[in-house]
């Protein structure tokens, strides 16, 4: 059985143009036009990913995230202008899985969407606790990292926010996960031990920290792990 | 000012004290000179004194003077003395004619002071009206003539005086005046009539309520107390005091009425240049689109497969090329519109810079940059997005203008955060170092190339947003150095728990 996606978009050329891209390789594709039309469609015919606009005219796409994250796992990807960054990282925050900002190619719309399955796929796969790409592994379990077959040293704290990082498999984490899951919910706007402690670990895992290979900066709203 | 009447209230026994003085001088003169001087001599001094009473004393007290001194003259020196009876007819007819002449005179020094006293005064009010006039003309704010016009009537009224030029500002502005005075005030704001005491007007209120201005355009109230029914002279001063302030404030909202015009000349003006510029900005690309689109339409079967890939490759090009200036434009609307859409956190540079190169390395011509950075650089306040914008712009602008290799640099020193970009392209001509940053200005060897209008201006606008300074040099062996300066703050501190 194909994999089934829910595009919620309003603009019709952008519906069809997704439509026949997500076609193409093989997804099964069911469209909506507003939020109204998507919850109806996730009640009776529940799709395996969700890929939502932002700014529908019948309003909150936070409504559709809580919706849906109060009853499954389902992967959401957020398509956002970049005028709706604010309401992106609400939803992120919320439980989203990945974003995308517009205008984007297909190919990058591809990638996250693999990103998003493999995560959590249409089967139940044991959450992600290693990262091995280029030079660079990451055990999380084994509590050991390498670069270039050496181990390397990281204090507690760089070793916990690499982990968080490896666990999201790919994804986006967004400065507040990342300060709530590492430092404690008190945390949640000290935007600045991110940064210290990013650098940190870049300094350590990144052959040139200035132009990072795995550790990738999404500009204002958080860091995600390249991944193949 | 005070009258003189209100000097004399305040002490009300000076008068007789000093009549009697006057009347017991008069006497003690006559008694010395008794027997040298005959009777008419000496009721000639007692007519002295009685002017001098007249012109000193309060008419009341110049009467009593007039008809003392006429007793003392009879009781003292007209036969048959210390007795109130006149023995000759003649004294009593020099007697009677002494005090006509005495109530006559004081009557008319009375009058005399009534009207000297008037022209005083209203020489001090119109003094007191032309200076305010002065100050007027010089205020330059509503606030600061409503000040000048509070302290003029403060000049003549003891107060508590009260001048608004709207209700709703006096509310806001934290006049709490009661309920009652506000619905005073509004009411002679809304019928442009004077309220109070003596006015026919809510004759019971505590205070006189003068509008500001006539009935076409009032401009606000005055609240002013002590209010007299009597003093006509009083509520006519504070009506002129109230014109010359209507005048005042109508004089600086027609000010700022036309500097708000002119204004408004000078913002079309620059939004007409603004969207001229734009639209040329995004016609070129999408004509480019539209014309390998439509090619590709019609002429798909005859083109070979390097063709179409060639015109696909350069739609998605053209494409990213008109984002870039719709997110250009759009940032600048928003920074020019007030910066409050700033978002300032602790950015790490060397993570700005980072995911700056990372996608411009993506690009054909990205493997020409060379981006160098210093160790341990501080962290610096500021909006991720349009930092990551300003060094987006100034790489692009580079590799667009250059075909060598693209310098970045970021270091610190003394204080500031610095980031340059360098190339080796055509450079500046002399007197561009300011006017590229101008909106829409392109240097003049380089006009076959696009976008480099907007992309500058912005990325000046970020950096002034930021605190900071953008400038740009240019090099000793040619290509130009476009450089960053931010500001660094104090770090913030970091619990060290790990």
């Amino acid at each position: 059985m194909s994999i089934k996606v829910l595009v919620v978009e309003d603009d019709r050329e952008i519906r069809g143009l997704l439509r026949t891209a997500l076609a193409a390789e093989g997804f099964e594709v069911l469209t909506a036009v507003s939020v109204s039309e998507a919850t109806a469609l996730l009640e009776h015919d529940p799709p395996d990913l969700v890929v939502l606009d932002l700014g529908l005219p019948d309003g909150d796409g936070a409504q559709l995230v809580r919706a849906v994250r109060s009853k499954s796992a389902m992967p959401i990807i957020v398509a956002s202008a970049r005028h709706q960054e604010a309401e992106k990282i609400s939803l992120l925050d919320e439980g989203a899985d990945d974003y995308l900002a517009k205008p984007f190619g297909v190919s990058e719309l591809l990638a996250r969407i693999r990103v998003a399955l493999r995560h959590r796929g249409t089967t139940l796969q044991p959450a992600t606790t290693r990262y091995e790409r280029g030079d660079l592994l990451i055990d999380v379990d084994a509590y050991r990292v390498e670069r270039a077959g050496r181990p390397l040293h990281l204090t507690p704290t760089e070793f916990k926010l690499a982990a968080r990082l490896v666990r999201a498999g790919g994804r986006v984490v967004t400065h507040r996960q990342l300060l709530a899951d590492v430092w404690g919910a008190e945390h949640v706007l000290d935007t600045h031990y991110l940064r210290l402690y990013m650098g940190q670990l870049r300094a350590k895992l990144e052959a040139v920290p200035s132009e990072p290979r795995h550790l990738l900066t999404e500009t204002g709203v958080g860091y995600r792990l390249i991944v193949d | 000012m005070k009258s003189w009447g209100e000097a004399d209230r305040s002490w009300p026994g000076r008068a007789a004290l000093v009549g009697v003085a006057l009347l017991a001088a008069a006497t003690a003169a006559c008694a010395v000179l008794d027997g040298a001087i005959s009777l008419m001599s000496q009721a000639m001094i007692y007519l002295l004194a009685v002017v001098a009473a007249s012109y000193l004393l309060p008419r009341l007290a110049a009467v009593g003077s007039a008809i003392g001194a006429v007793a003392a003259l009879n009781f003292f020196f007209v036969p048959p003395r210390y007795t109130l009876a006149v023995e000759h007819r003649e004294h009593l007819i020099a007697l009677a004619a002494m005090l006509a002449v005495a109530l006559l005179v004081s009557y008319l020094s009375a009058a005399l002071k009534r009207e000297s006293a008037a022209a005083r005064e209203s020489e001090s009010r119109a003094g007191q009206l032309r200076t305010l006039a002065i100050e007027l003309a010089a205020a330059g704010s509503e606030d600061e003539a409503v000040d000048i016009g509070r302290r003029a009537l403060l000049q003549r009224f003891a107060g508590p005086v009260l001048l608004v030029t709207s209700i709703d500002g006096a509310i806001s502005s934290g006049v709490d005046a009661g309920e009652d005075v506000m619905r005073a005030l509004r009411c002679c704001i809304d019928e442009a009539a004077l309220l109070g005491p003596g006015t026919g007007r809510w004759p019971g209120l505590d205070a006189w309520y003068v509008p500001l201005g006539t009935r076409d355009r009032v401009v606000g109230a005055a609240r002013i107390e002590p209010a007299l029914a009597s003093d006509t002279i009083g509520r006519e001063h504070a009506q002129a005091v109230a014109a010359l302030v209507a005048q005042g404030v109508w004089r600086l909202r027609l000010l700022e009425a036309s500097l708000a015009a002119r204004a408004e000349v000078e913002r079309q003006h620059v939004q007409a240049t603004f969207l001229a510029s734009v639209s040329h900005d995004l016609r070129t690309p999408l004509a480019a689109i539209v014309a390998a689109a439509s090619s590709l339409e019609a002429q798909r079967t005859r083109l070979g497969d390097e063709e179409q890939g060639r015109m696909l490759a350069g739609i998605v090009a053209e494409a990213r090329y008109l984002t870039a200036v719709t997110e250009n434009t759009l940032q600048l609307v928003r920074l020019s519109a007030g910066g409050g859409a700033l978002r300032t956190e602790w950015q790490s540079i060397e993570e700005i810079v980072g995911s700056v190169v990372g996608r411009l390395r993506s690009r054909p011509s990205g493997g020409r940059i060379r981006a160098r950075l210093g160790r341990a650089l501080p962290l610096v306040r500021g909006d991720a997005t349009l930092l990551a914008q300003l060094a987006a712009n100034l790489v692009d602008n580079a590799l667009k203008y250059s075909d060598g290799a693209v310098g970045l640099t970021v270091g610190h020193c003394g204080g500031r955060l610095l980031l340059s970009v360098k190339d080796r392209g055509p450079g500046l001509a002399p007197g561009d170092e300011s006017r590229v940053f101008e909106p829409f200005y392109r240097g003049r060897d380089v006009s076959d190339a696009r976008g480099a209008g907007l992309g500058l201006a912005l990325c000046r606008a970020i950096a002034a947003a930021h605190g900071g300074s953008l400038v740009v040099s240019r090099r000793v062996r040619g290509g130009c150095r476009f450089t960053l300066a931010l500001p660094v703050v104090e770090q913030p501190a970091v619990e060290v728990a790990a």
